[in-house]
C-alpha cells in the first residue's frame, strides 16, 4: 500500500505517494526525473547514486523512500544556483575530473559533505571520503586535485 | 535491482516495536542502517512480508557516557559516528578503529553497531571490536530483558541468540583500565569498500608503563563461524613482560582458536597464517598505545 | 611557445557543465511516452539442449505486451567478424553459458516484467560442459559448437625470419610462461536502451555503445530491415572501455519488441547482467621465448598464447592476433614466431578491453626482458634502450612506426622516478620497477571487409556565421572526443572553441566506426580538420573575390580576419554587412574584419556553408595472413616506473609511486591526455593486484558485483607523475595519435618488475593478490 511522505529536495517540499519498496533512488529517477543520481550496481558497491542526506553522503539506492519521510536531501541538481555552478562543480569541470560522468554527481556531493564539514580536508581525507565512490576512468587524481581546489575556493569566497 | 513487496511499519516507541515483533516474528525484519537487509532482500536472500523500522524510536541511536565507568550505546548508532565519537576514539580505540573501516562513508553513514552485530556475518568488522571491549547487549521483548555478554551472542553465520521477538536496544561497555591500549587490523585486498578476509582487534592494558601485561584480549574475525576470542594466546599472554617475541609467539598460539574456510576470498591456509601475522601486529599496537595512555 | 592558437592547451572538455551538473543524459535517464520495459530471460546452467520453451503462462500475465523467443526473431546468425557469426539472438537448440539469452519480455512495468519471466517455462537436458581452456581443447572434452571441432575457435601461426635458427645461435635464451585472469571492464554504466520502432518503420535505438555505426549494422541485418532505416543515437556513455563495442542481446531484443508492441521498449543490465554479458579481457596463458646475444642485442622471440574465448567469438580473432602482433615493437627483432589458439567454453564470451589482446602478453615480454636483464647483468633500461625502435623503423611484422617516442619516454621516466637512486639500492619488502608499450592509433581495417571511410564529418555554419555545427557520428565515451573534435575544427577554422559546437554518436549525421581502437582522435580528427578545411577553403574564395586579393594572402585566426598579417580594406565588406543587420545590436566594431562577418556575407551569396571531410586509412602492413590486426597510421607508446612496497608478513602491497611517460603525438588537449594516462594505469593496478572474474564449479560467476569484483578505490590508486611526450606523427591530424590504451601497456609488468625487486619473487600469474605473493614469499623461504 502506498504511503505518503513528505520532505525536502534541493530546498524544494515535496509530497508523493510511495509504495514501500520504493527506493530513494528510484523515487528520486523515476518519479521526480531526477536523474542526475546515477543507478551503477544497487547494491551499495559503486556509489553512483550517492546523495546528501541530512548533511551526510548516502547511497540512494539502499535507503527506502519512505524513510526520507521528513528529510532534506540535496541531489545534484541542487548544488548550482542561478546559472552559476557551484565551486565543486566548477573545480571538476576545470580540472580534468570528469571523463564518462557516470560517477560524477555523486563523487561531487560526496565531496560536498567533506567540505561542509571539512572545509580544509588533507589529501588522506578527500581519498578516504570518496572511497566508496567508484571511478574507472580517471584514476581519481585529478578527483582529488578538483576536490583541492574547491576547498580553497570555497574557503576564499567566505573569507571575502 | 527490485525490492519485493513488503508491509512497512514505523513504530514510535520501543513498546511499539517490541509488540510489532511479538505478533509478526520471523515474519518481519528489522530495518535499521538497512545496508545489509535491503542488499539481502534485493538479492532474494531474505523475502521478509513486514520490514519494521527503527528510525523514529527516540533514544536508540545515543551514545550516553556512564559517569566515567563506561558507555551505553544505542543499537542503532552508525558506524560514522563511532569513528567519530571522541569518547569512542579516547577510551574504546578498537571500536573507533573498525567503525572507521566499515565499507566506505556512504556505508558507514548509515550501517548500524547493532545491525552488524545482529547479521552475525563471520567478517564483521564490529564483532571482535566490541568481543575485546567485553560489550553487555541490553535485549529486550515484550515481556522479557535480558543481558548477554557479546562472547555468548554468536551461534553462527548469520545466527545469534535473539529470539525473533527480541530487540537489541544497546550495548553497555566499561571503561578499560589505565595503561590500556586496543588496536583493529583488517585484510582485504583493497584498501576501502572491503570484507576482511581476516580481522583481530585486541585491547591490551598493562600494570604501568613499565609493567607487565595484566589483561589481555584477542578477538578475531573471519576465521570460524562466528567471531572467537583467542582465550589461549590471552592466557599465555597475562603476567608476562611485553616483548616482539612474546607477541609472535602469542600470534602462532592464536591459530590454535581458529577454524577458517577457504572461500573465493582466500584459502584456509593463508587465513590461518595471517591470524598469526596480524594478532602479533595488532598486539604490538595495542601495548604501544597503552604505553601512550592519557588520563 | 605553442604555434596554435587552440590546440595542446588545457582547455575544459565541453561536455563537463552538464555533467557536472547531472543534467547529461545517459541512455536510462530517457523516457518516453508510453514507454514498456523488458528483460531477458537468461539461461541458469552451462551447457544444454533446450527441449521446449513454454511462453503461455508469461503471455497471460496481465501488463505483459509482448514475448519473444527464437520463434518470433529468426535465427539470423550475427557476431564481431562475418568470418566467425556464431550468435542467434535467442538460443534455439542449446545453450552454451549460465547468462546466454533464450527469451525478453515488454511489459509496463520492470517489475511486471521480472514476474513474467519467471512464469516463461525451459525445459532443460543438461550436457557435460567444459569451463578450462586447456581441458576445452583437450580429446573428448564436451562440443560446444558443431562448427568447431576441439572447441577450436580460431588459430593463428605467423613467422617472420627463421626463429627456431635465431635462437640456436643466440648467447642466452630464457623462457617465461604467464597467465591473466578472466576480467571485467566494470565501466560505472550498465548497458542500456530505449528502441523506437516508428509507424513508418523507421527504428531508432537510444543506446550506450561505442560503436553506433557498427550496432545500426548489426540490428539492420539482424532485423533485417535496410541500414537505412536504423538510426542508431548514442547518449552519454558511462564507459566502455571495449565490451561495449557490439551490438547487444539487450540492444536487439528491445528493437524486436518495439517492432512487435509498437511502443517505446527500455531495458538496463543489472550489475550481474554485465558480467554476464561479458564481451571484456580474455584469460591469456603466454609461453614465451627470448633469444639475446651477450651484449644484450635482442634477436628472436617465439611467443605462443592460449585464450579462454567463452561460448561465443565476439571480438576473439582480433584478440588472438593481436596477442602476436603487439609483440613485433618497441624493440628491434630479426625474427619472431607465433602461435596463438582461442578455446571456446562454456562461459560469457570474452572480447575486447583496453590495449586490445596485447595486455598480457606485453606483460610476460616485459618481464622476460627484466629476466634476461638480470641474467646477463645490465640494467633493464638500457637493456631496452639498447634495443629501443625509433620513428621510421619498421617491426619484423612491418608495422610502420612513422613516430615514435618511446626512447623519450624511457628517458623521462627515467629521470622522474629517480631510478638511478633507487634500483638496486632500496631495502627488502620495497622495490621499483619498470617497463614499456605501443598500441595501435585506430585499427587500420574495419571490422567487417569494406573500402568504407572509417570517418566522414559534416561542418556546417549557422546561418549568423557565429557558430560551427560539428556532426559526427563517433562516439564520445567518457574519452574526450567531441572535446577534441571541436578543439580541431577551432583551430583549423580560426575561431574560438566557444563558438563551435558538436553534435555526435548519431548515425544519421556522418559514418564514423565509432570508439574503438584508439580511433577517434587520428580517424575522426582527419576528417574533421578536412571539413574544417573545406568552408576555410569556401570563405577564402569569397573574400579573395570581394577584396581582390589571392587566397594565400588571407589568414582566418582567433575569430578574425588578416590580410598579409594586416587587417586589409575591408570597408566594403563591414559596410555590407552593417547595412544587412541593420537595427542588429551586436554590429562589429573591431580593428579585423571577423570570421562571422565573412561566413555571414558568404551564406548571403552561397547558402548554407557546410563542408565536409572524411578519412580511411591508406594500404597498410603486410600481405601475410592476419596482417591487418595490428596495422595502423600510426602507434602511441608508453614508458613506466612503479614503486612498490610489500608488506612481508601478509604479502599485502601498497603502490607507492607511479610515473608514466606516453608518446601521444601532438597532445590535442594536455588535460585529456594525462586524464587518460591515469585512468589506463588505475585500470592496470587493478588488473595486476585485484580483479578477476571467479566461477563455480557449475559455471556460475561467484562474484558479479563491484563489491567482490575489486576495481581500485581511490586509496588504492596512487597520484601518477604524468609526463607528456610529443613527437610529430606524420600521419595524425596536427601529428596527434592515441593515449587511450597504449598507456595501460607497460603497467601490470612494470608493478611486476617491482615486486620482484621488493621481493627477489617472480609473479608470473595474476592478480598478484596478498596470498598469492604471500605464499610465493613462503616457498621462496624454504628454497
Amino acid at each position: 500500500m502506498k504511503k505518503i511522505i513528505k520532505l525536502t529536495i534541493n530546498g524544494e517540499s515535496v509530497e508523493a505517494a510511495v509504495e514501500p519498496n520504493r527506493t530513494l533512488l528510484q523515487f528520486l529517477r523515476e518519479d521526480l526525473g531526477l536523474t542526475g543520481t546515477k543507478h551503477g550496481c544497487g547494491l551499495g558497491d559503486c556509489g553512483a547514486c550517492t546523495v546528501i542526506m541530512e548533511g551526510r553522503a548516502v547511497n540512494s539506492c539502499l535507503i527506502l523512500a519512505i524513510q526520507a519521510h521528513g528529510k532534506e536531501i540535496i541531489t545534484i541538481e541542487g548544488l548550482a544556483e542561478g546559472g552559476r555552478l557551484h565551486p565543486i562543480q566548477q573545480a571538476f569541470v576545470d580540472k580534468g575530473a570528469i571523463q564518462c560522468g557516470f560517477c560524477t554527481p555523486g563523487m561531487i556531493l560526496s565531496a560536498k559533505a567533506l567540505l561542509d564539514r571539512n572545509p580544509k580536508p588533507t589529501e588522506m581525507e578527500i581519498r578516504t571520503a570518496i572511497s566508496g565512490n567508484l571511478c574507472r576512468c580517471t584514476g581519481y587524481q585529478k578527483i582529488v586535485e578538483a576536490i583541492e581546489s574547491a576547498s580553497e575556493t570555497i574557503g576564499s569566497e567566505e573569507v571575502s | 535491482m527490485l525490492l519485493p513487496k513488503f508491509d512497512y511499519h514505523e513504530p514510535r516507541t520501543l513498546e511499539e516495536v517490541l509488540l510489532l515483533l511479538s505478533e509478526l516474528g520471523g515474519n518481519a525484519k528489522l530495518l535499521a542502517g538497512g545496508t545489509d537487509l535491503l542488499v539481502r532482500m534485493k538479492l532474494n536472500v531474505d523475502r521478509p512480508s513486514h520490514v519494521i523500522s527503527l528510525e523514529k524510536v527516540p533514544g536508540l541511536n545515543e551514545i550516553i557516557p556512564q559517569d566515567r565507568h563506561g558507555v551505553t550505546i544505542g543499537s542503532t548508532t552508525t558506524a560514522a559516528n563511532l569513528a567519530e565519537s571522541e569518547l569512542i576514539i579516547d577510551r574504546f580505540a578498537p571500536l573507533a578503529i573498525a567503525s572507521s573501516r566499515l565499507g566506505a562513508p556512504m556505508i558507514r553513514n548509515r550501517a548500524t553497531i547493532g545491525g552488524n552485530l545482529v547479521n552475525a556475518r563471520p567478517a564483521a568488522d564490529l564483532s571482535p571490536a566490541c568481543m575485546v571491549l567485553s560489550a553487555n547487549l541490553k535485549i529486550k521483548s515484550l515481556n522479557k530483558d535480558r543481558e548477554v555478554l557479546v562472547n555468548d551472542f554468536f551461534v553462527g553465520p548469520g545466527q545469534t541468540i535473539l529470539d525473533p521477538n527480541e530487540l537489541l536496544v544497546s550495548l553497555k561497555i566499561e571503561t578499560p583500565p589505565p595503561w590500556t591500549g586496543g588496536s583493529y587490523l583488517k585484510l582485504g585486498a583493497r584498501k576501502a569498500l572491503e570484507i576482511s578476509m581476516v580481522n583481530v582487534a585486541c585491547l591490551l592494558t598493562l600494570q604501568s608503563a613499565d609493567g607487565p601485561i595484566v589483561d589481555v584480549r584477542i578477538a578475531l574475525g573471519a576465521v570460524a563461524p562466528t567471531p572467537v576470542r583467542a582465550f589461549a594466546a590471552e592466557e599465555f599472554l597475562i603476567g608476562q613482560k611485553p616483548s616482539e617475541s612474546l607477541f609472535k609467539e602469542a600470534g602462532s598460539i592464536g591459530v590454535g582458536m581458529c577454524s577458517p574456510i577457504t572461500d573465493h576470498r582466500g584459502t584456509m591456509e593463508y587465513r590461518c597464517m595471517m591470524i598469526e601475522s596480524l594478532t602479533h601486529r595488532a598486539l604490538q599496537q595495542a601495548y604501544h598505545r597503552a604505553l601512550e595512555w592519557k588520563l | 611557445m605553442n604555434e596554435y592558437s587552440v590546440l595542446n592547451s588545457r582547455l575544459p572538455r565541453i561536455d563537463a557543465p552538464l555533467k557536472a551538473t547531472g543534467l547529461a543524459k545517459y541512455a536510462d535517464d530517457l523516457k518516453f511516452p508510453g514507454m514498456l520495459y523488458a528483460t531477458i530471460l537468461q539461461s541458469p546452467v552451462a551447457h544444454a539442449r533446450i527441449l521446449n520453451i513454454d511462453t503461455s503462462r508469461a503471455k497471460k500475465l496481465k501488463g505483459v505486451k509482448a514475448v519473444i523467443t527464437s520463434k518470433e526473431t529468426g535465427l539470423i546468425k550475427y557476431g564481431v567478424s562475418p568470418a566467425r557469426y556464431d550468435e542467434t539472438l535467442f538460443a534455439h537448440d542449446k545453450v552454451r553459458y549460465v547468462g546466454d539469452e533464450i527469451a525478453a519480455v515488454a511489459a509496463v512495468d520492470q517489475a511486471t516484467a521480472l514476474e513474467a519471466l519467471s512464469l516463461i517455462k525451459v525445459d532443460y537436458q543438461e550436457l557435460p560442459a567444459v569451463f578450462d581452456m586447456f581441458e576445452a581443447m583437450k580429446e573428448g572434452a564436451p562440443q560446444i559448437h558443431d562448427d568447431y571441432p576441439g572447441n577450436l575457435n580460431a588459430e593463428v601461426h605467423q613467422e617472420f625470419g627463421d626463429t627456431e635458427a635465431a635462437l640456436a645461435e643466440c648467447d642466452l635464451v630464457i623462457n617465461h610462461t604467464f597467465l591473466n585472469k578472466r576480467q571485467d571492464a566494470a565501466f560505472l554504466e550498465p548497458h542500456s536502451c530505449v528502441a523506437i520502432y516508428d509507424l513508418d518503420g523507421r527504428l531508432t535505438l537510444h543506446t550506450s555503445t561505442q560503436v553506433p555505426h557498427y550496432v545500426m549494422r548489426t540490428v539492420a541485418m539482424v532485423l533485417q530491415i535496410p541500414v537505412g532505416n536504423v538510426r542508431v543515437v548514442k547518449p552519454y556513455v558511462g564507459g566502455g572501455f571495449g565490451p561495449k563495442c557490439e551490438a547487444t542481446p539487450l540492444e536487439l531484443s528491445c528493437a524486436f519488441l518495439s517492432r512487435f508492441t509498437g511502443k517505446p521498449v527500455k531495458m538496463t543490465y543489472s550489475r550481474e547482467q554485465v558480467f554476464l554479458h561479458s564481451r571484456a579481457r580474455h584469460q591469456f596463458f603466454a609461453e614465451m621465448s627470448l633469444g639475446v646475444r651477450k651484449d644484450g642485442t635482442m634477436v628472436a622471440l617465439k611467443n605462443k598464447a592460449i585464450l579462454d574465448g567463452g561460448a561465443y567469438t565476439s571480438f576473439g580473432i582480433a584478440t588472438v592476433y593481436y596477442a602476436g602482433s603487439l609483440l613485433g615493437g618497441p624493440y628491434k627483432l630479426k625474427s619472431m614466431k607465433y602461435d596463438g589458439y582461442r578455446a571456446y567454453t562454456n562461459k560469457p564470451a570474452c572480447g575486447a578491453q583496453r590495449g586490445h589482446g596485447g595486455v598480457a602478453h606485453r606483460a610476460a615480454f616485459e618481464q622476460l626482458i627484466d629476466r634476461t636483464a638480470g641474467e646477463l647483468g645490465i640494467d633493464p633500461i638500457e637493456l631496452r634502450l639498447k634495443n629501443i625502435m625509433t620513428a621510421g623503423d619498421m617491426t619484423v611484422n612491418e608495422l610502420d612506426m612513422s613516430s615514435l617516442g618511446m626512447k623519450e619516454c624511457i628517458e623521462a621516466v627515467k629521470e622522474h622516478s629517480g631510478w638511478q637512486n633507487k634500483k638496486g639500492k632500496l631495502r627488502r619488502g620495497k622495490g621499483i620497477g619498470m617497463a614499456c608499450g605501443f598500441f595501435v592509433s585506430g585499427a587500420g581495417y574495419p571490422i567487417y571487409r569494406s573500402d568504407t571511410y572509417h570517418s566522414t564529418v559534416v561542418i556546417k555554419l549557422s546561418e549568423d556565421g557565429g557558430t560551427a555545427i560539428v556532426q559526427t557520428g563517433s562516439a564520445e565515451i567518457g574519452q574526450g572526443s567531441d572535446t577534441t573534435m571541436a578543439m580541431i575544427a577551432a583551430e583549423t577554422l580560426g575561431i574560438s572553441i566557444d563558438n563551435v559546437k558538436v553534435v555526435s554518436g548519431d548515425t544519421d549525421l556522418s559514418v564514423d566506426l565509432g570508439a574503438y581502437s584508439s580511433r577517434q582522435t587520428l580517424m575522426t580528427g582527419h576528417a574533421t580538420r578536412e571539413a574544417a578545411e573545406q568552408i576555410r577553403g569556401i570563405l577564402k574564395r569569397y573574400l579573395a573575390q570581394e577584396m581582390g586579393c589571392t587566397e594565400e594572402s588571407i589568414c582566418f585566426s582567433n575569430g578574425i580576419v588578416k590580410f598579409d598579417g594586416q587587417p586589409g580594406n575591408y570597408d566594403k565588406l563591414r559596410s555590407h554587412y552593417i547595412k544587412e543587420h541593420r537595427g542588429w545590436t551586436d554590429q562589429p566594431s573591431g580593428e579585423y574584419l571577423t570570421f562571422k562577418e565573412v561566413a555571414r556575407m558568404t551564406y548571403l551569396k552561397d547558402g548554407t556553408l557546410v563542408g565536409t571531410g572524411k578519412y580511411k586509412p591508406p594500404r597498410l602492413g603486410g600481405s601475410y595472413k592476419g596482417a591487418a590486426v595490428g596495422t595502423s597510421p600510426a602507434y602511441g607508446c608508453s614508458a613506466q616506473v612503479v614503486e612498490v612496497d610489500v608488506d612481508l608478513q601478509t604479502g599485502e602491497i601498497t603502490i607507492e609511486n607511479m610515473t608514466d611517460a606516453h608518446d601521444c603525438g601532438l597532445a590535442i588537449n594536455k588535460t585529456s591526455v594525462e586524464g587518460q594516462m591515469q585512468g589506463s594505469l588505475s585500470m592496470g593496478l587493478g588488473e595486476c593486484l585485484f580483479e578477476e572474474v571467479k566461477f563455480d564449479s557449475r559455471g556460475r560467476i561467484v562474484n558479479p558485483s563491484l563489491g567482490e569484483y575489486r576495481i581500485p578505490t581511490a586509496l588504492d590508486m596512487p597520484n601518477v607523475k604524468s609526463i607528456i611526450v610529443e613527437s610529430h606523427e606524420p600521419n595524425g591530424p596536427y601529428g596527434a595519435k592515441e593515449v587511450g590504451e597504449g598507456a595501460i601497456m607497460p603497467t601490470i609488468p612494470a608493478i611486476l618488475n617491482a615486486i620482484y625487486d621488493a621481493t627477489g619473487v617472480r609473479m608470473n600469474e595474476l592478480p598478484v593478490t596478498s596470498e598469492r605473493l604471500f605464499l610465493a614469499l613462503k616457498k621462496q623461504e624454504i628454497a
